[in-house]
């Protein structure tokens, strides 16, 4: 057979391939009726489980799906996470879904091609292809989450698509699109965060956030104090405000303590705080290196959890 | 031939060959007129001289065909209906290679479709993508290849090399075709029927 031949077979057999891919997606994926105009889409991530894109679920009860075989079912919010926008929904009636297989993490690689599949409503699914374009470490959304990986994507995400799986083109799952966390960008949050968050919104309805109790903002301390306290940078944080009852007034922090390290690690800006305030040091003690007086000294402080605005999200 | 090719190298020689496939039936209209001027490609859909375009591309009466080969060859316009954006010209009758023409109602979302066309000026441009939206009966294949101007009545294909599609828009950033059913029913009605009324002896259905 001539390399023609056999390219053309080959192009034949990957064209086959994601079209078996997207009928594998499909069987796992919901179309969530929480919105005016257009549907979004969700993934029978468990049994009886839907996850979905927070910020397409504009009310909590009595949510209408499209069942992958085109019935329709029912499903209420267990829970959101604002922060890595994902919700879960437990499926209350319809016809059940085929819980997908999952790609593992590690076989997110830049340069594998990767199918955006979506069902935005009755009409059936619809796909799109691309590329990763970019994996990351660890990192934290604009709004507090976090995100075990950073996957990035070349492929276009349209009306509807968020909350959809992200499928190799072996059709296994490798986590759920969103364009709402790096402006519009298609971002995609993979399975592992994904099963973080919902065992989280299952167990307790929400993720929870450690908390100190305390207003801060970027101060910049006079060279000559930089110098003699022996500090690497001279960009800290103080403190401007101490919540009562919090777990910074319990420590003895002071309105206009400057703090410059955490456990030893330089503070320079109020997100580095921010980064030790992750659900995993909720109850732990840290210890906070503060300047009071122009003297440095050291606060234990036990890590509170934030506590849920009424009605909000997590 | 050696197996240890990988899919990688095996791909760009096939989408290259079906390329060439696709240009041999895809030609460069152009029409000047009372509505104005069009540019566009057009697909050579039968073998009995029979081009396929856009009615936004077909605007007159008349048109110039540019084949691939280079060869200008003129055209007239047999029938144009604006609501399915279509139109069918006609041109002598000769050996002139012909589409294979495919089912768009079989269309798989997810299977790749090759974009033939001359767009912005450039001749015999390729695009590929996937199929978006499966149109089972929708008249429409909505695909995530990239279109642009001079796309306007060209082929969109399978990787069989087999036509399902005239390009026709860009929405959303999404290209739309006209699905191969609507032209076939469209060439049916329009064109074949009143030919064969009209040109007793000359049906080319």
């Amino acid at each position: 057979m001539s390399t023609t031949k056999i390219g053309g077979a080959t192009l034949r057999a990957l064209s086959d391939e994601l079209a078996a891919a997207v009928d594998r997606a499909s069987r796992s994926l919901v179309a969530i009726h929480a919105r005016p105009r257009i549907a979004a889409s969700g993934v029978y991530w468990r049994d009886g489980i839907v996850v979905a894109a927070n910020h397409t679920l504009r009310k909590d009860a009595d949510i209408a799906l499209t069942m992958p075989d085109g019935s329709r079912g029912r499903a209420n919010v267990v829970g959101r996470d604002g922060g890595t926008d994902l919700a879960v929904l437990r499926v209350e009636s319809g016809s059940s879904a085929v819980v997908p297989e999952f790609a593992p993490d590690d076989d997110l690689r830049v340069g594998h091609l990767m199918l955006a599949v979506g069902r935005p409503g009755d009409e059936g699914v619809t796909a799109s292809l691309g590329v990763v374009s970019a994996v990351g470490g660890a990192w934290r959304t604009w709004s507090g989450g976090d995100v075990d990986r950073f996957v990035r994507l070349d492929l276009s995400i349209y009306d509807g698509f968020s909350g959809g799986p992200l499928v190799d083109a072996s059709g296994r799952v490798a986590g759920i699109n969103c364009s709402a966390l790096a402006r519009g960008l298609p971002l995609a949050i993979p399975s592992s965060t994904v099963n973080r968050v919902v065992d989280a919104l299952l167990t307790r309805g929400h993720v929870p956030r450690g908390f100190l109790g305390v207003a801060m903002q970027p101060v910049r301390l006079p060279p000559a104090m930089t110098q003699r306290l022996g500090l690497e940078s001279a960009d800290a944080v103080m403190i401007t405000m101490v919540d009562g009852d919090s777990p910074a007034e319990r420590a003895g922090l002071l309105l206009g303590d400057v703090v410059v390290a955490i456990e030893g690690n330089a503070i320079n800006e109020p997100e580095d705080v921010t980064a030790y305030l992750g659900a995993d040091r909720v109850g732990t003690t840290i210890q906070l290196t503060v300047v009071r007086g122009g003297a440095k000294m050291n606060v234990s402080v036990v890590v509170g959890e934030r506590q849920r605005r009424k009605g909000g999200e997590g | 031939m050696s197996t240890l090719l990988s899919a990688g190298a095996l791909l760009g020689p096939a989408i290259e060959e079906l390329t060439a496939q696709l240009r041999e039936v895809t030609v460069r209209v152009h029409t000047r007129g009372r509505r104005g001027e069009g540019v566009g490609s057009g697909v050579l859909w039968t073998r009995h001289g029979i081009v396929v375009t856009n009615a936004h591309v077909a605007r007159a009466s008349a048109a110039t065909l540019e084949l691939w080969n280079g060869e200008r060859i003129d055209a007239e316009l047999v029938a144009r209906d604006a609501s399915r954006d279509l139109a069918a010209l006609r041109i002598d009758s000769r050996d002139l290679p012909h589409a294979s023409i495919g089912d768009a109602r079989a269309l798989r979302v997810g299977e790749i479709v090759v974009a033939v066309g001359h767009p912005l000026g450039l001749r015999g441009a390729v695009s590929t993508g996937i199929v978006h939206a499966a149109p089972h009966d929708a008249p429409v294949i909505r695909s995530d290849v990239k279109l642009a101007p001079g796309n306007s009545g060209g082929p969109l294909a399978t990787t069989s090399g087999e036509v399902i599609g005239v390009n026709a828009m860009i929405v959303n950033g999404l290209g739309v075709a006209i699905a191969s059913h609507v032209v076939e029913d469209f060439l049916r009605r329009d064109v074949f029927d009143t030919l064969g009324r009209g040109q007793r002896g000359k049906r080319v259905a």
